[in-house]
């Protein structure tokens, strides 16, 4: 009798709970569910982008895609970009958060203007940067002159290696807080005593700092490098604001190409092609992340 | 205490130097035009003018892309904290079918490139004839809001020790009233830290207004503040660093006034995951 009333509470529960997930439910089927299947669906099609109209080509997109040497470019440039920008915003991340963990004078304003940059809208960051980079006026060519670091003044976007250099430091410097708050974070929770003991055996801080503190961070830097990969990869909105991809298609990541194969060339059906191919490129890293959350939940 | 010193000097040169880009944006706002192409350049104006925040109010559309933002902003957000406070509720605290193939879609889409929608939404909000409307927008902005607001309140509300809610249950509450009166208090700064960084991540978006609006009337500050850069004949930087810092007005209120909110946003979601 107690049983048969509890599975009933529970079976009520139960339709409350479905009750309250069916706007998230249904939001989800609209725009993204929907979305994600149509977007391989498309990438069957050849779709003229003004007027919409396609046919059915079948996998001759993808079969054009592997053949064509620029999605192979792009996904090169891609990992550069990634690959550069991550590892500066890690190592620039962990020291920042070492020496914000450190009593310096006025530690929560040090803390409040490193993290402003992660903020501030790409936009912002963009227009404010394409004027220190400005080859005339800017005033990082007048302080390297000044420094006599160089005696022109560079070109930082217009040309090869400095565009590639300057997206790649532009991206560290925008997304390195990230690493610097969740590092920041784990440090305070290493106990102190775990210091005290190597400090107690003769550990220096070099040695301190490889033996006790890397240790305990791994776990939190494995999530935040597998995380800021993943958002690496498929950012757009700083390197298209920054070079547009340029120059020519030196800069050009694979999100810039499926933007101009869709809205530049008119390619819609072609363009679907490449985000499904840049997706089933990220799942890699996607899986190994969920997986690693997973873990962690259990 | 000289390597303190040393060490206090050394961080803060650090840190400067980080948000050295930020006070040169500043400082170029508040420069007449004239001092600008000065060289060598000077560090602080000689001359204090607010003629470009002026002008960028009066002369330009900036007011209509803030309004655009804010109102775009604003509704996003309402609506996807909404949805994902009862979603995230629902996921955390109750059991059925399905619920743990829909906290691993939600995990998925949180990492999913805008890329990969942007051209089925794009289509289906021209065939709906929505095109070039802030409403299109706030759909368009759902998809990569939503699985953010649940992922952070799911962490928040797993937080929140269950017991209280049993409590309340004995105690002869209704499972929306324990909601209501027991969860929802507890839940609040998470709620408020939930509701910050989706209306900074609406603020900041770039790719799907540039893609979804091109009318002067109905575009956001991120491309709006950008056409501006991209249509002048000759770049008035001044004019334009004015209108960045009057884009990042709303941040520095935040970061001003609620920063422990922003902390404790990345400690749930961000990171921990």
């Amino acid at each position: 009798m107690i049983k048969n009333k509890q599975t009933k509470l529970e079976r009520h529960y139960a339709t409350l709970g479905m009750m309250l997930i069916a706007p998230t439910v249904l939001v989800f089927c609209a725009v993204i569910v929907y979305p994600l299947v149509s977007a391989i669906y498309l990438s069957l099609f050849d779709i003229y982008t003004p007027t919409l109209q396609g046919e059915w080509v079948g996998l001759d997109n993808y079969r054009e895609l592997l053949g064509k040497g620029e999605f192979w470019a792009s996904l090169r440039t891609n990992l550069i970009w990634t690959v550069g920008t991550l590892s500066l915003q890690i190592l620039f991340g962990i020291g920042m958060a070492l020496v914000l963990h450190q009593n310096i004078w006025f530690r929560s304003l040090a803390r409040s203007l490193i993290l402003f940059p992660y903020f501030i809208s790409t936009v912002v960051a963009v227009l404010v940067w394409r004027w220190l980079f400005n080859d005339l006026y800017g005033i990082l060519n007048h302080l390297m002159m000044a420094a006599g670091l160089i005696d022109m003044p560079v070109d930082y976007l217009g040309s090869m290696p400095n565009a590639m250099i300057s997206v790649i430091l532009v991206g560290a410097w925008k997304y390195f807080p990230f690493v610097v708050i969740a590092v920041l974070a784990r440090l305070q929770t290493i106990p102190d005593s775990l210091y005290e003991a190597a400090r107690i055996d003769g550990a220096g801080p070099v040695a301190r700092f490889f033996d006790i503190t890397l240790p305990q961070l791994r776990d939190v830097l494995v999530v935040i490098i597998m995380l800021r990969a993943i958002w690496d990869f498929k950012e757009f909105d700083l390197i298209f604001l920054l070079t547009g991809g340029g120059p020519v298609t030196s800069t050009q990541t694979l999100p810039l190409l499926v933007y101009k194969e869709a809205f530049s060339l008119n390619n819609m059906g072609m363009a679907a092609a490449y985000a499904v191919a840049m997706m089933a490129v990220m799942l890699v890293f996607m899986i190994l992340y969920i997986r690693k959350t997973g873990e962690k939940d259990a | 205490m000289i390597r303190r010193v040393l060490f206090n000097l050394m961080a803060w040169a650090i840190v400067l130097a980080v948000a050295f880009p930020l006070f040169w944006m500043v400082v170029t706002s508040l420069k007449p035009q004239s001092e600008l192409f000065r060289r060598p350049p000077t560090i602080l104006p000689e001359v204090t003018t607010f003629e470009h925040y002026w002008r960028l109010l009066s002369e330009t559309n900036f007011l209509t892309y803030f309004q655009n933002s804010v109102v775009l902003s604003v509704v996003t957000t309402v609506v996807v904290v909404s949805i994902a406070t009862l979603g995230a509720y629902s996921i955390v605290r109750f059991k059925y079918w399905g619920r743990e193939s829909l906290a691993f879609l939600v995990l998925f889409t949180y990492l999913l490139p805008s890329v990969v929608l942007i051209i089925p939404l794009y289509l289906m909000l021209v065939g709906l004839g929505l095109s070039n409307t802030i409403f299109s927008l706030v759909i368009a902005y759902t998809t990569f809001a939503l699985p953010y607001a649940l992922w952070l309140l799911r962490s928040f509300m797993a937080g929140i020790p269950e017991d209280l809610e049993s409590a309340a249950l004995v105690d002869g509450a209704s499972r929306m009233g324990a909601f209501r009166d027991v969860i929802l208090p507890q839940l609040l700064p998470g709620i408020i830290s939930t509701a910050l960084f989706t209306f900074i991540l609406s603020w900041n978006e770039y790719l799907y207004a540039l893609v979804l609006v091109n009318s002067d009337n109905t575009r956001p500050l991120t491309t709006g503040v950008m056409n501006m850069l991209i249509s002048s004949f000759n770049v008035e930087w001044s004019l334009l660093m004015a209108a960045s810092v009057m884009m990042s007005v709303p941040l520095i209120i935040v970061f001003a006034f609620l920063q422990s909110y922003l902390t404790r946003g990345f400690g749930a979601g961000g990171v921990k995951g």
